[in-house]
Formats: C-alpha cells, structure tokens, sequence
C-alpha cells in the first residue's frame, strides 16, 4: 500500500471524520442556544431566521473555494486529513504555506506524495496543528474577560456608541488593505510601475461592487427586500463570471 | 431580559472552554492517532525546529486576530469562529454581514445572538459543502480544476470583498478613502508585502478608526453604517 493509500485509508478518515462531527455538534448547540435566547429576550423570530438565510447564502461560494484547497493538498496529504484542517480551525490561505514550510523542515524539499513518509506526515500534521492552535488557546483563557472588558456580550449595552462605529471602521480598513493589495499586484506585481501584474482581482472587485450596487438598489428602492439575503451571494458570482471571462481573455 | 442573557452568557463560556479544550486535544492528538494507524509517530524535535522557523509568525497572527476580531464576533462566535477557522474570508464578513442586515449595535444582547447565530450556520455550510465535496471528489475534481473556472475561484476572497466594499463604503467613503489610498500606494511601492495582507490589516484598520473616531467627536458621523 503506499502512503497516499495508506492516508485515504478507512481509519484516517474515521479519526478525522469523528472530529468533524464533533465540531458540527457543537455547532448546531450553539445555533440552538442563541436561537432560544433570542427569543426568551423578545427578538424578532423574523430577523434571526433572516440572519440565518443570509449567512448559509453568504457561505456556500467561499466553502466551495476552501474545497478547492482540500483537492490541492489531497495530492500530498491524502483527503482526510485536508478535510478535516479545512473543516476545523484551518484557513485557506495558511494550510498551504504552512504544509509546505513544516515540509522543508523534514527535509522533504517540497510537499509531495512521491517523498512523503508515515513519519513525515505524523510530523507536517503535528506542526499545521500546533501553529495555528493560539486562538483557540487565547479563546479558552480571555475570550471571557477580554468581552466582558469590552462590554461586548454582556447584554448590558445599548449600541449605537463609538463602538459601533469602530468595529464598521474596523472592517473598512480590512476591506481597503485587500483592496490596495490588488492594486499593488496589478501596478507592480511584474515590476515596479509596470503594471502588468495580475488586473483580474480588480475586475473582480469591480464587478461584485456594481452587482452588489444593483441588489441595493432593487431592495431599497424597488421594495425587494428579501434580495438583500442573497445581496452578498449573487454579487460574488458576477464577480467570479467576470474572474472567467477575463481568464478567457487573457 | 439582562438576567436571562447573562445566564446565557454566563453557559456560553463554559461551554465554550470547554469544547475547545475538547477540539485542541482532538487536533492535537489526531496526529498521533493517525500516525499510529500508518505506524510511524510524529518527529517533535522537527516539530520544535519548524515552529521555531515558521509557526511563531503564526502565533503572532493569531494574538492579532483574536484582539481584533474578539471584539466583531462576541463571546459565543468568538469561541466557534476560532475553532472553526476561515476568519478573513468567511467568518468576519459573514457576522458583519448578518449584522449589519438585521441592524444589531455592538455591545447588546442581540448582536451577540446574531453573530453566534450567523458563525453557527456559516461553518455548518462549510461542513456540509466539504463533506459533499470529500464524498464526490471523483465526479467534482475535474470540474472545479477546469481552466475555465479555475480564475473564478481564484479570485472568491476578492468577489468577497468587492461585494462587501460597495455596501461598507457607500456610506463611509469619509472614513474608507484614507486607508484604501494609503493601503494601495504601499502595495504598489512595496509590492513583496501583498504576501502578509492579513497583517496590513492592522495599520489599515487602525487608521480607519482613528479618522472614524476624529469625525465621531466632531459629530459628523453616528454609529449607523
């Protein structure tokens, strides 16, 4: 048996699979408890299952990115284990490096099926698992007191402070340094000023935000609320149509 | 109403220490169990080595994350959000999404709710699409792998992103223009820095609230998105 067997084999995915459904239990308890406090504080049934509709729309496009990087690193490291990092505390973008830096470490050179070792993937496994391990080490240790600190959780407050206004600034900022890392890559990405790195991203970009301009203004304006749920979904699969009609002009 | 969702919180930490000491022991010790089955232990001196070399940025990043992105997600998605992973292109935008849609003010009850409620069912649809995934991978492969729709979904955190631009920036352009300026004129002189993004979102977002805060004391801004 080789080793891409031997790690697509049935008990590599009964350990990973156990602990997948592990952690979709705990999910659903979660969703059950706030779903009943919400309603035993009075919210509005209507807004929480509106919540809930648009974070499942929201969620299917990315999962299916994240499962591309599953079908990238099963040719290394079998599925099971790609599985079940993507499923659980993994992130897309650092499950490669990581991979492949802890590779290197064990002298692999490059992450491969053809060089990889029983031991070297206990090791590769070990290493991706203890590197990205801290924020759920800082979660269990001040998760508590750094929400109380904040005021956040407590229930106690009523919104509508700085607060508020810092978490939207908190987020435009994320947005822009995403946003600015697509207009580098495309100014300089080939060269200082060159501009002929990659311009895909900001078609993306561009295309998404005018879809998204014409959701808002069909449910603001033309009283078609309920699309505001799929707002976020649809204007992300005009994006990803233009990401393919600029890789065929390319 | 305050007692209720205080006992509520009060579970919600236990529960959520709980299970994550649960998830950790689980992740940590799938690799041993797994190494048993192909009957070869991991190497923890190359596991010190490696992390020593590549983990302690990581561990950076992650007090990062949890400083900032704590205070977004609350108590209970703060919990599930770390255990489930996929913070910056999933589980942040998805919580500011939700809301931002229902109109919850950060700090109350409510927004506590739908932000548990909203990492909840984003990471069950991941779980879900991976599984699915996982089982039909022979059929699926060559699909999602075609060149064709490779470039789409290359590009998923920028559609992302892009998506939620618009609805963040329509009413903010005051507060989002600085950064977005100053962000992308960095990327253009330092190009090599588009590799650690994560990290410029702290000097990015740090600005943004900084000028958000100079036009909340001038009152020319209120907390509405």
């Amino acid at each position: 048996m080789d080793i891409l067997q031997q790690l697509n084999s049935a008990p590599v995915y009964l350990i990973c699979g156990l602990i997948v459904a592990f952690v979709a239990a705990v999910c659903v308890v979660f969703m059950v408890r706030a779903w009943r406090a919400g309603i035993a504080i009075g919210m509005d049934k209507t807004k929480m299952k509106r919540a809930i509709t648009a974070s499942a729309t929201f969620s299917v496009l990315p999962s299916v990115g994240i499962l591309l990087g599953v079908i990238a690193l099963s040719g290394s490291l079998g599925t099971p284990w790609p599985w079940l990092r993507l499923s659980v505390i993994g992130a897309l973008h650092y499950e490669t490096q990581v991979a492949q830096a802890a590779a290197e470490q064990v002298g692999m050179g490059t992450l491969s099926a053809a060089s990889m070792t029983p031991s070297g993937f206990a090791t590769i496994a070990l290493l991706m698992s203890v590197c990205i391990m801290w924020g759920m080490v800082l979660s269990v240790f001040f998760n508590k007191r750094y929400t109380r600190k904040l005021g956040a959780g407590s229930g106690e407050g009523k919104g509508g402070g700085f607060g508020d206004l810092a978490m939207t600034a908190m987020f435009i900022g994320l947005v822009s340094a995403y946003i600015g890392s697509y207009v580098g890559g495309f100014v300089s990405g080939g060269g200082l000023f060159t501009f002929g790195g990659d311009w895909t991203p900001l078609v993306v970009v561009a295309a998404a935000c005018l879809a998204m301009a014409g959701f808002m203004v069909l449910s603001e304006k033309k009283k078609m609320a309920w699309l505001d749920s799929f707002s976020i979904a649809g204007s992300m699969i005009v994006g990803m149509a233009a990401a393919v009609l600029a890789g065929a002009m390319a | 109403m305050n007692e209720t969702f205080e006992r509520y919180n009060r579970r919600t930490h236990i529960i959520g220490r709980a299970v994550t000491v649960a998830t950790l022991i689980m992740l940590l010790g799938a690799p041993f169990c797994i190494g048993g089955v192909l009957g070869a232990m991991p190497d923890l001196g190359a596991v010190a080595r490696a992390f020593l070399s590549v983990g302690l940025v990581w561990t950076v990043s992650s007090v990062v994350e949890f400083l900032v992105y704590t205070p977004m997600l609350g108590a209970g998605g703060g919990y599930l959000a770390f255990i489930t992973g996929n913070l910056i292109n999933m589980k942040i935008p998805c919580a500011v999404n939700a809301r931002d849609m229902v109109g919850a003010k950060t700090g109350t009850a409510e927004n506590e709710i739908i932000s548990t409620l909203s990492i909840a069912t984003s990471s069950l649809v991941t779980i879900l699409v991976l599984a699915l995934g996982v089982l039909l991978l022979a059929p699926l492969q060559p699909v999602l792998q075609s060149p064709v729709l490779r470039p789409a979904f290359d590009n998923v955190v920028p559609a992302l992103f892009g998506a939620m631009a618009y609805r963040y920036y329509r009413r903010n352009m005051d507060i989002a223009l600085t950064p977005l300026v100053l962000m992308s004129a960095l990327f253009i002189f330092v190009p090599s820095l588009t590799g650690s993004t994560s990290f410029m979102v702290i000097p990015s977002g740090g600005i943004a609230i900084a000028i958000a805060y100079l036009l909340y004391k001038k009152g020319r801004k209120g907390a509405s998105n």
